[in-house]
């Protein structure tokens, strides 16, 4: 049976990660669990930027998938690909592995206090946006839909956690 | 729209080359890549793509050579130069070379969405700008109106002569001769050809309409008024009005009318306030307004208001030579349209259009060959497919002479040259016929 594994990579918040497991399960059709392999991170640490590589991370992540599995990496550092400054997170297109980063998504790195279920909020909607990828779906254009692609937090609050119609229809095709 | 882009990267490190191909075919664009300059120019002569993005520190030849290159072979390509090193003097250079942007590495995913999105925008633009002018190019083209005749000839050059200026015009033609394609002709070749001829079909236009049709009205002006709603002069602002049938409107309206016309101000129907329009004036009339001056059906003081420029399109009977360009022409026109492989008219079929009187002018001949066209079969147009057996003028030819040429022709079509069937049809032998066609050098039509 194919699975949605999520793994937390230096991600304290536990209860944040068991909280979605429902809803991935039923928005992608597939048991949701977390699992908790040893993953050191420290070789993917960019000293230069004080950021971690995410490409490098994924590539990392790659042999724990099963045949058919999808694997969500979620962690509480900073993440970057070599040519942007910053990501929230990074899929491959029908990749097997998704990296989500909740080190942007706190309102404390925006000199807001810190609001939890904001927080949840964008969290769970990363990780939808980066398994959608995972799954084949590229960005929408529908305002409100899950695919959305966003740049600032500020535009990841005004999408909703699902999928518009049409990206629904192409993941079930997807998922076959 | 970003499924129809494509994106090359140019950058000698394999991460950047797969981080970004990543970011914008998650975006739904069409993505390749190239290590190098020269990797690059072999893809890009060999498609073209519609943005690039390219480092500026390249193995070989740099960045911004391979800009300047990139615009050599094609100046639409957008170019975008990305650089780890900001340099002011590079980027300027660059810009200067034509390059659309320029971003320093690492950027925020912002910036080059936004950069990219941008770039998208302006080639939907670009696209759409030289679409909308090959549009209006080729929506009346002086050189593409059909004719040879001496008749046609002189009205195009009637035509190229006032379309460059804002003078009045009266274009005077039987029904079907192509009065409004003549009035789309001067508009088009006109300085206001990128606003719209806006038409009024005076004759089919009741007169009690006629008024708010031509004023406008406001809100309430009258029963059923419950919007107010502009007038074919104030639609006409910066452009091109043309009159059609402009012998039918009214005595009332040929005063209001030549009012507007003097001081191309007036008021909306109910209205109070007083609107301007800067328009140019072409009518088109089937009618001798001269006469119908003199028989006081039409003002003389409009009928001068209008004369400044007359332009008579000669009928087809008085333009015999054209006929065949023309029907040729719809031919072509309609066998496209119908995906019909029709190509030539036949000869009895030619013979039969050039003897024919048209008063129907242009539009009946195109009609015709419309016709023609769907329910002809094979490659030619051929007699029987033309509706003459009802419409056809007499015969021209006089002698028993001429008569047994087109008779024998006639025969000879019908039994598509079967000579044994035709010499039995015709009560002859097969080498009378034979001296027959020989006597008459008949030839089978294509």
């Amino acid at each position: 049976m194919s699975l949605i594994k999520i793994i937390p990579l230096q991600f304290a918040a536990i209860d944040e990660l068991e909280k979605m497991l429902a809803l991935l399960s039923e928005r992608f059709k597939m048991e949701a669990v977390i699992n908790t392999p040893h993953f050191d991170l420290t070789p993917y640490f960019n000293p230069v930027r004080s950021q971690y590589n995410a490409n490098e991370i994924i590539q990392k992540l790659v042999p724990l998938t099963g045949e058919r599995d999808k694997i969500v990496g979620i962690t509480g550092l900073d993440l970057f690909i070599p040519v942007l400054s910053y990501i929230f997170g990074q899929a491959y297109l029908g990749g097997s592995v998704a990296l989500v980063s909740g080190h942007r998504l706190e309102n404390s790195r925006y000199g807001l206090s810190d609001d939890p279920l904001v927080f949840s909020r964008r969290l769970l909607k990363c990780v939808i946006h980066e398994l959608g990828h995972s799954f084949g779906l590229k960005h929408c254009f529908k305002p409100g839909c899950v695919m959305v692609s966003t740049t600032y937090v500020e535009e990841m609050d005004q999408k909703t956690d699902r999928f518009c119609r049409k990206c629904n229809t192409e993941l079930t095709q997807l998922r076959g | 729209m970003s499924e129809n882009l494509s994106i090359l990267i140019v950058d000698d490190e394999l991460s950047v080359r797969d981080s970004l191909s990543n970011w914008f075919i998650e975006d739904g664009y069409s993505v390749d890549t190239a290590e190098d300059a020269k990797v690059a120019l072999k893809k890009i002569e060999a498609f073209a793509f519609h943005i690039i993005l390219v480092d500026i520190k390249l193995p070989g030849m740099d960045g911004l050579e391979l800009n300047r290159r990139i615009k050599s072979i094609n100046e639409d390509t957008i170019v975008i130069i990305m650089t780890a090193f900001a340099s002011v003097d590079s980027a300027v250079q660059a810009l200067k070379d034509g390059a659309y942007d320029f971003v320093c590495k690492p950027f925020d995913p912002d910036t080059v969405t936004h950069i990219i999105r941008n770039a998208s925008k302006t080639i939907q633009l670009s696209k759409e700008n030289s679409s909308l002018q090959d549009r209006i190019k080729s929506l009346v083209n002086i050189e593409d109106i059909i004719g040879q005749s001496d008749g046609i000839v002189e009205v195009l050059e009637q035509v190229r002569v006032v379309a460059q200026t804002d003078s009045t015009v009266i274009i005077h033609g039987d029904s079907g001769t192509g009065k409004e394609l003549i009035a789309k002709a001067i508009h088009m070749n006109s300085v206001r050809r990128f606003f719209p001829m806006v038409t009024v079909h005076c004759g089919a236009i009741a007169e009690n309409l006629m008024e708010s049709e031509l004023f406008g009205h406001e809100r309430g002006a009258f029963t059923g008024a419950q919007y107010a709603r502009k007038g074919k002069f104030e639609m006409a602002d910066g452009a091109t009005l043309f009159l059609d049938e402009i012998s039918t409107i009214s005595m009332k309206m040929q005063i209001e009318l030549l009012r507007v016309l003097e001081s191309k101000r007036f008021t909306r129907v109910g209205g109070n306030r007083e609107l301007k329009s800067d328009f140019r004036v072409i009518c088109a009339t089937n009618r001798d307004l001269q006469s119908m001056v003199s028989s006081g059906e039409f003002r003389e003081d409009l009928f001068y208001r209008l004369n400044v420029f007359a332009i008579n399109i000669p009928p087809l009977r008085e333009r015999v030579e054209d006929i065949l360009l023309l029907a040729q022409h719809f031919v072509k026109l309609y066998a496209e349209q119908m995906n019909k492989g029709t190509k030539y008219i036949g000869k009895r079929a030619t013979k039969a259009l050039m003897n024919y009187a048209f008063p129907g002018n242009v539009r009946e001949l195109e009609n015709l060959i419309e016709r023609a066209v769907v329910i002809g079969e094979g490659d030619t147009v051929q007699l029987k497919d033309l509706p003459f057996s009802q419409i056809l003028s007499k015969p021209t030819w006089e002698s028993i002479q001429e008569m047994e040429h087109h008779h024998v022709e006639a025969i000879l079509e019908k039994y598509d040259w079967n000579i044994s069937k035709t010499a039995k049809a015709l009560g002859v032998d097969r080498v009378t016929l034979y001296s027959k066609i020989k006597k008459y050098k008949l030839e089978k039509s294509k």
